[in-house]
């Protein structure tokens, strides 16, 4: 509960700087504290606001995260900014915290149901101005005039002195040592949301010269701090960090001061104060403008939950690596044993234009010769009668039959399909397989089918000089219709370097491909069906500890493991393929090191097999290394981070799989001298168990756990 | 100088009047003078004639034709090397690289198997002979043990209470399946329903676990429809365990007996026409298998114990001529210092022979004999090869399977194995047997000893 509390507190102020640490919180409640009068204040703004939230039951995620708070927090010093304070002023900003809170409340929801945007600090104003407009009747409650600026402008110590002051203004403190704590909270924060302060202050300044003629020092530092609001949010708060927000940053300054301009020329004919609304109409114009691209590959809107402008980078970019490619359905090759691609997406013959995303599949020897002796009978042709599969479960939509087989090297372009097969595998995903061999259909229309059975046999029927067979997906069941790029959830492809595993890819000409074939003591063990519980003896930095994990399931049918002190692991079971997709929690647990090193795990066994994944610095073991790459963060991405997995060679007589992870954090251009690497083992024991695992941290740190099995379990 | 012109002795060939033979094949008329391009007389420079020579690529290009041809027809393909057929370690090992499990029907070459480092559950064990200390090692080591008559079941149920383990077992079923001879002495019969009885047996004990069925039909099987009959007899077999007892077997054993490119003698036709392909008899195969109405899943793995068909072709035997003679009837004959006793298959083959140097166009019908002072010893009843000379070799080809084992020692020792690498250097697999290799283990009582 008094967790809840001082979450609910500190993290009110840190909501107003765009961050969810407590600790940034604590900093900038000190920085508020420098005028202590004002300090209070916006903590009575806070108390007040949550305590109300909590009391008419409203979300208690989002008044943990300081939502409702911090819009009472900027209201309350703002009260004791502007006004002297009084007895009377007390209690009437009492009253006015409340007016804040349910205009905040009205503000959220309708912002998100019309807009689809969140409120920033508009409540603040509306609250503000109300406040000033209701008090233009009472003489007796007088302004504080509090300086907005006090100190030279166009000097090395004015510049620095100017920009400490824009940031005490955020929180509407009149001393530049407000400043100070504030500038150092955000470098610890985040060395991103740091530099976007300088530059935006820098190019404010700029601005303003160009712009506005004599400007008057109250309306650079009004301009100032919009201008590092706007910089905040844009740069890298609301949208994911990149080179482009750079220049969105500097275009919205531009507009951020001539909106100053406008709103102090409004506002000063009703004597109200310009505060926080051009950052507020800048920003919300942005990104409600951009939400209405059509491609939204740049300057992508933040879609997840808040976090610091790095680590918003970095879970974009894994997320873009790992699951832009993930789709719903889960086809598997059409075909038995290992194939050849002879024609890929846009093809040299007639994978082109609307039917650009289609695969020819041969079989090829040693030689990747498609056929033995001379090649001008079919069945020189290795793949010729061999049996074609459903890829997916569904129900058979369409079936042309009767078409003979083309003479070798000739074709038929009245018919160019051939015999084919048009299935329906519902959700409005279709699969075609054509130049079938005439007779060989197994199934009629309207015929219900399971992924794996054999539809028919491979022909030379069609536009076919010689035996293949011809898939594509597409939307709907007519013959010839346009290609549909989706990918297979997963098939090997066999080179010199071994056989290669790939997730919802596209098989590419030339490639040996096949489909996996589950293996039961691998599946046993990775297979998290709902309530399968497990326990770990582990050890860690000379600790030992117990670890109990149960696999649970969230109203969105996601499975997630969760360990006894509440961290969580998302994954997703791909078809044959276990595929871990965030984690959140301590970053000691066991269950964090065994989400490194089962990112992704296939339910079979090849010698030579192995896969590849992309990981995120930030959810790597915490290390000093990634702040100095982060600084170039928005310029250029210095850091990769990619991981390699495979079987160990087993032991003669073993019955054990060992699964050996290989994840190196690699820097780039001159970042080259950072490097860090890990390595993981799995063991799996021949009755389809994880024995135990571990995890090595740069050859020095070791975690390893062992499964506690209890005789129930066992039985 | 050239070479001078070679000199042939002068043949009389009867003429016959009347139809061609349109069946003939062509007679052998170039000669082959080398093995995957090491020249045959370099070879026996090197290691003596006779010589046996097997083919690594040769070996490992049949392993993954066969696994091809399977694997895209069924899904879950497993093979397993047939010992027997050849057992010497680097070709064992060749198909080892290739995946192949092993296949054994000795405690002998159940012992070779694990000597290679092949993992114990990927050994079949095999054949009616087992004894209790091969049963013990194999139960341990998890093999899969295919039991051949109830006594055998017996004996490994007691064993299995005796140590207290659990055995991985499968049994062997024989069947018509409409080929004569029909083979009914080894396993179950499936007919008579004592194939059923011992399953039952095995699944009301708890010490076994059946976990596969096995069929080997015959041996150079000529009819790939007999395979589709079996398949489909094990599949239906596979189904009534699983409705009966709710247990899915892990695989079905489909054996080999595969025929090879070798003409039997008293076969008309050569082989190449008459013998089905391994497509054919993979399509019989995988067509009874699928009347199985498993899921994709759940279909049990296809394990094939493929012998002769993957290696016959990639074994050489390379021999010289003795000498050249006149039989009694005019017929002219070939001494060749390779005999039955090192090419057993000789009495069940005809070979292909051929000349391993540049010969003569004129060809005369002749018999060839082996070294040996036996009247048995006869390779060949009659062949049309082309004038030799004493010393000009001759090679003898698709002599890979079951010939280095079932060899033997008799008169003469047995000669030098090589096997031609894939990078085309060549390794001698099996030394020549030495008089002091066999005398070893002979044992001279005292006093026979000269002092």
């Amino acid at each position: 509960m008094l967790k809840f509390f001082t979450d609910a507190v500190f993290l009110s102020y840190s909501q107003i700087f765009f961050s969810n640490r407590k600790w940034f919180g604590i900093l900038i409640f000190l920085a508020v504290m420098v005028n202590p009068l004002i300090g209070i204040s916006s903590l009575l703004g806070i108390l007040i606001t949550n305590l109300l939230a909590m009391l008419l039951k409203f979300d208690s995620e989002k008044i943990r995260s300081g939502f409702y708070g911090f819009n009472g927090m900027l209201f309350g010093a703002g009260v004791m900014f502007y006004f002297e304070p009084s007895f009377y002023l007390l209690g009437l900003t009492l009253i006015f915290i409340v007016i804040t809170f349910f205009i905040s409340a009205v503000i959220e929801n309708f912002f998100a149901v019309t807009l689809n945007l969140p409120g920033l600090s508009i409540p603040f104003v509306i609250t503000t101005y109300i406040f000033f407009v209701f008090l233009g009747k009472y003489d007796f409650i007088r302004f504080a005039n509090l300086p907005l600026y006090h100190g030279p402008v166009n000097t090395a110590e004015g510049f620095i002195l100017n920009y400490l002051q824009a940031l005490s203004l955020i929180v509407l403190q009149p001393s530049a040592i407000s400043g100070i704590i504030i500038a150092l909270a955000l470098l610890l924060f985040s060395r991103i949301a740091f530099q976007l302060s300088l530059l935006a202050f820098a190019i404010n300044a700029l601005a303003v010269n160009i712009l506005i003629p004599d400007p008057s020092p109250n309306f650079i530092i009004i301009s100032s701090f919009n201008s590092i609001l706007t910089a905040l949010a844009l740069g890298g708060a609301l949208i994911i960090p990149s080179k482009k927000n750079l220049l969105l940053v500097v275009l919205s300054i531009f507009m951020v001061v001539i909106f100053t301009g406008f709103f102090a020329n409004v506002m000063n004919s009703v004597a109200l104060p310009i505060i926080v609304l051009p950052f507020n109409f800048i920003v919300l114009a942005t990104v409600y403008s951009l939400k209405f691209r059509k491609d939204h590959t740049e300057l992508t809107l933040l879609y997840y939950k808040l976090q610091s402008p790095e680590e918003n980078y970095y879970y974009h970019k894994n997320r873009r690596a790992r699951f832009d490619k993930f789709k719903i359905s889960y086809p598997e090759l059409p075909v038995f044993g290992e194939w050849y691609i002879s024609q890929g997406f846009d093809g040299e013959y007639t994978h082109k234009k609307d039917w650009r995303y289609a695969w020819d599949f041969v079989v090829v020897d040693e030689k990747e010769s498609e056929y033995s002796s001379e090649g001008n009978r079919f069945e020189d042709y290795y793949c010729y009668k061999l049996p074609v599969i459903s890829p997916l479960d569904g129900m058979i939509s369409k079936v042309i039959d009767g078409i003979p087989d083309n003479d070798i090297g000739d074709i038929n372009v009245e018919k160019n399909w051939g015999n084919t097969v048009i299935i329906n595998h519902y959700g409005g995903l279709y699969s075609a397989l054509s130049h079938l061999e005439k007779d060989t259909i197994k199934f009629k229309e309207g015929d219900y089918i399971k992924k794996g059975d054999i539809i028919g046999q491979c022909g030379n029927s069609g536009r076919s000089p010689y035996p293949h067979l011809h898939f594509q997906f597409q939307l709907s069941e007519k013959l010839g219709e346009k290609t549909f790029q989706h990918p297979f959830v997963h098939f090997i492809s066999k080179s010199d370097g071994g056989l290669k595993l790939h997730l919802f890819e596209y098989p590419e000409k030339g490639m040996r491909i096949q489909n996996l074939e589950t293996h039961k003591i691998l599946k046993g063990a990775f297979d998290f069906y709902y309530g399968r519980k497990f326990s770990f003896a582990c050890e860690f930095k000379d600790k030992k500890f117990i670890e109990e994990w149960e696999v649970k399931i969230d109203i969105y049918n996601n499975l997630f493991l969760e360990n006894g002190s509440g961290d969580i692991a998302y994954f997703v079971q791909a078809g044959k393929v276990l595929y871990f997709s965030a984690y959140s929690g301590n970053k000691e647990s066991a269950l964090y090191f065994f989400y490194l090193s089962a990112m992704q795990v296939p339910f079979c066994y090849h010698e030579d097999l192995y896969w590849e994944d992309k990981y995120s610095p930030s959810e790597l073991p915490k290390s000093a290394l990634y702040y100095i790459p982060e600084i170039f963060l928005l310029y250029h991405d210095l850091i990769d981070v990619n991981a390699r997995f495979n079987f160990a060679p087993r032991e003669e007589d073993s019955e054990d799989f060992i699964i050996e992870g290989n994840i190196r954090l690699e820097g780039k251009s001159f970042a080259k001298i950072f490097s860090e690497e890990f390595r993981s083992k799995i063991n799996i024991g021949g009755e389809g168990e994880i024995t135990d695992y571990e995890f090595e941290i740069n050859n020095k740190n070791k975690f390893n756990a062992k499964q506690i099995f209890n005789d129930e379990e066992t039985k | 100088m050239s070479e001078l012109k070679r000199y042939e002795r002068p043949i009389i060939n009867k003429q016959y009047s009347g139809f061609m033979n349109k069946f003939g094949t062509s007679p052998i008329t170039t000669p082959k003078t080398e093995i995957d391009g090491i020249a045959v007389n370099h070879l026996v420079e090197q290691f003596g004639s006779p010589l046996f020579v097997m083919s690594e690529r040769r070996i490992r290009e049949n392993q993954r034709n066969a696994y091809r041809i399977f694997k895209t027809r069924y899904p879950k393909v497993q093979f397993a090397w047939s010992y027997k057929t050849n057992y010497l370690d680097a070709v064992c090992s060749v198909f080892h690289s290739e995946n192949s499990w092993a296949e054994v029907v000795s405690e002998f070459e159940y012992d070779k198997a694990r000597r290679l480092g092949i993992k114990g559950d990927n050994i079949i064990f095999n054949g009616p002979d087992k004894s209790r200390e091969a049963l013990v090692k194999a139960i341990r080591n998890k093999s899969k043990i295919h039991i051949d008559h109830f006594d055998e079941l017996y004996l490994i149920i007691e064993i299995t209470e005796q140590i207290q383990m659990k055995a991985e077992v499968a049994i062997r079923i024989n069947m018509d399946v409409g080929v004569y001879p029909k083979w009914d002495r080894f396993g179950f019969n499936y007919e008579n329903g004592e194939a059923w009885q011992a399953i039952k047996r095995i699944m009301a004990n708890k010490n076994l676990k059946l976990v596969g069925l096995h069929t080997h039909i015959g041996t150079y099987m000529m009819s790939a429809e007999a395979y589709r009959i079996a398949a489909t007899n094990m599949a239906l077999l596979t189904r009534s365990i699983r409705d009966e007892y709710k247990h899915l077997l892990q695989y079905i054993d489909m054996g080999g007996g595969f025929a090879s490119n070798n003409t039997l003698i008293g076969q008309y036709l050569p082989a190449e026409q008459v013998v089905p392909s391994l497509e054919q008899f993979a399509d019989a195969i995988s067509s009874g298998l699928f009347s199985l109405s498993f899921s994709a899943e759940d279909l049990p793995l296809l394990i094939l114990e493929t012998g002769r068909a993957l290696v016959d072709d990639a074994g050489y035997l390379i021999t010289s001529v003795l000498a050249n003679k006149r039989l009694s009837g005019g017929k002219r004959a070939l001494i060749i210092d390779a005999g039955v006793n090192i090419l057993f298959t000789s009495f069940w083959y005809k070979h292909k022979i051929s000349p391993a140097q540049e010969c003569g166009v004129y060809q005369e019908e002749a018999a060839i004999y082996g070294p040996l002072c036996m009247n048995i010893d006869c390779v060949r009843e009659s062949i049309t090869l082309p004038s030799l000379k004493q010393g000009d070799k001759l090679i003898i080809e698709h002599v890979g399977a079951y010939d280095m084992t079932q060899w033997m020692q008799f008169i003469t020792l047995r000669p030098n194995v090589v096997m031609v690498m894939e990078d085309k250097s060549t390794e001698l697999i099996r030394k020549a047997e030495t008089l002091e290799y066999i005398i070893e283990r002979e044992n001279l009582p005292a006093k026979f000893q000269k002092k």
